[in-house]
């Protein structure tokens, strides 16, 4: 009983853990210890923790369904994404601009198409990179480091155990043995012809999303002044996917140099 | 829904909130047992919908958290405190007044009895 409790509670606070940010820092332990409290109440009651517990997770669902619904209709959560986003789209963009206007300059005929599909993969890996790297430097930035000091900062976090940095890596070599599949002009996704430059972009969001999670924590340690460094895994995580996507926009930079400078034949 | 204006009607979750706080200082587990025995076992709140709402009262100043301390009834764990506010006193006088006029006005159309002594 006091077993099945210790799993109920641990489950409890992993879906507080989906209450928005401001919300489970000021009340996320006062509902444990409310619902570890109704526990007990149960437990002496000898009552069944079933029904009560059900009706205790669907509620608390709710309540995180419309505290994020709240959120939104508040413009908070759009503020919460502009600050997020913002940067790495205009760092991102800007970063591509001077190839868009060397595209243009030398164009070899008036007729001649512009790349978007080139420009819009440009723009995606940088874009990437930035959204990974940019909350590491502004956090670089703002924390009053002390490189002795290497405690990470506490809260859960993702990708900080060697077994999810395992799965997490075992994630990256499925998407690097399976991205071949789609080199194709089109590939069949649930029976419709897909253009495969969508599925490739669809499958970026796999490493991208990792590299963001990975620098959560490194980003939270940083913020509190702790070192760079106090999250190896994680940090090699990051250094891996952000050489990946620099890497990506590398090659096609250079397999793109002639034809931004205007070189006749360059395809 | 935030409420900060005296004239603006409560939600029950509210309502019963600041009825459980008017008589003393209390955490979470404690307010919903007293919201329990104030409605007669009638209202059931969840979790979800206590700190819901005790999060927009926190925000709109109706309430306010106390010290942590340890509750001797429960376990030796320290607790956050909700105590309401000046603001808190009133909002719920003038939803009591605004609950004690439709009660007169129901009498007076005799839906209501006088015999329940408002």
């Amino acid at each position: 009983m006091a077993y099945d409790q210790r799993i109920l509670r641990a489950l409890y606070k992993r879906l507080i853990a989906f209450y928005p940010r401001d919300f489970k820092e000021q009340l996320g332990e006062s509902m444990e210890q409310t619902f570890n409290d109704l526990c007990n109440e149960k437990q002496q009651a000898q009552q069944p923790l079933v029904g009560f517990v059900l009706w205790m997770f669907i509620e608390t669902a709710m309540g995180i369904f419309s505290e994020h619904l709240s959120l939104i209709n508040s413009g908070v959560f759009m503020q919460t994404i502009r600050k997020t986003l913002g940067s790495p789209l205009l760092v991102s963009l800007l970063f591509i601009l001077p190839f868009m206007i060397m595209e243009v300059v030398n164009r070899r005929s008036l007729n001649e198409g512009f790349p978007f599909m080139l420009f819009f993969g440009l723009w995606l890996n940088l874009f990437a990179v930035s959204l990974i790297l940019l909350p590491i430097m502004r956090a670089w930035r703002a924390g009053d480091h002390d490189m002795e000091n290497s405690a990470p900062a506490k809260g859960d976090t993702l990708l900080i155990t060697p077994k999810s940095v395992l799965i997490t890596g075992l994630v990256i070599i499925l998407f690097a043995a399976i991205g071949p599949l789609f080199s194709g002009p089109s590939s069949e996704v649930f029976g419709m012809q897909v253009p495969s430059q969508f599925i490739a972009f669809a499958f970026l969001s796999i490493p991208l999303a990792l590299g963001v999670i990975a620098a959560k924590p490194i980003v939270r340690t940083l913020r509190a002044g702790g070192s760079l460094f106090a999250h190896p895994l994680p940090l090699i995580l990051v250094v891996l996917i952000s050489f990946f996507f620099v890497m990506s926009v590398i090659s096609l930079i250079v397999d793109q140099w002639p034809c931004f400078v205007g070189v006749p034949i360059c395809d | 829904m935030t409420t900060t204006s005296p004239n603006q009607p409560l939600t029950p979750a509210v309502f019963h909130i600041l009825l459980a706080l008017s008589s003393g200082e209390r955490h979470g587990y404690g307010i919903m047992k007293q919201v329990e025995l104030d409605s007669q076992g009638n209202v059931n709140m969840g979790a979800g919908t206590l700190y819901g709402s005790l999060k927009r009262m926190l925000d709109a100043g109706l309430v306010k958290e106390s010290e942590k301390r340890i509750d001797p009834k429960l376990d030796d764990e320290r607790r956050i405190y909700y105590q309401i506010t000046g603001t808190g006193a009133k909002v719920l006088a003038a939803e009591l007044e605004r609950y004690k006029r439709i009660v007169t006005l129901a009498q007076e159309r005799k839906i209501f009895p006088k015999t329940y002594g408002l």
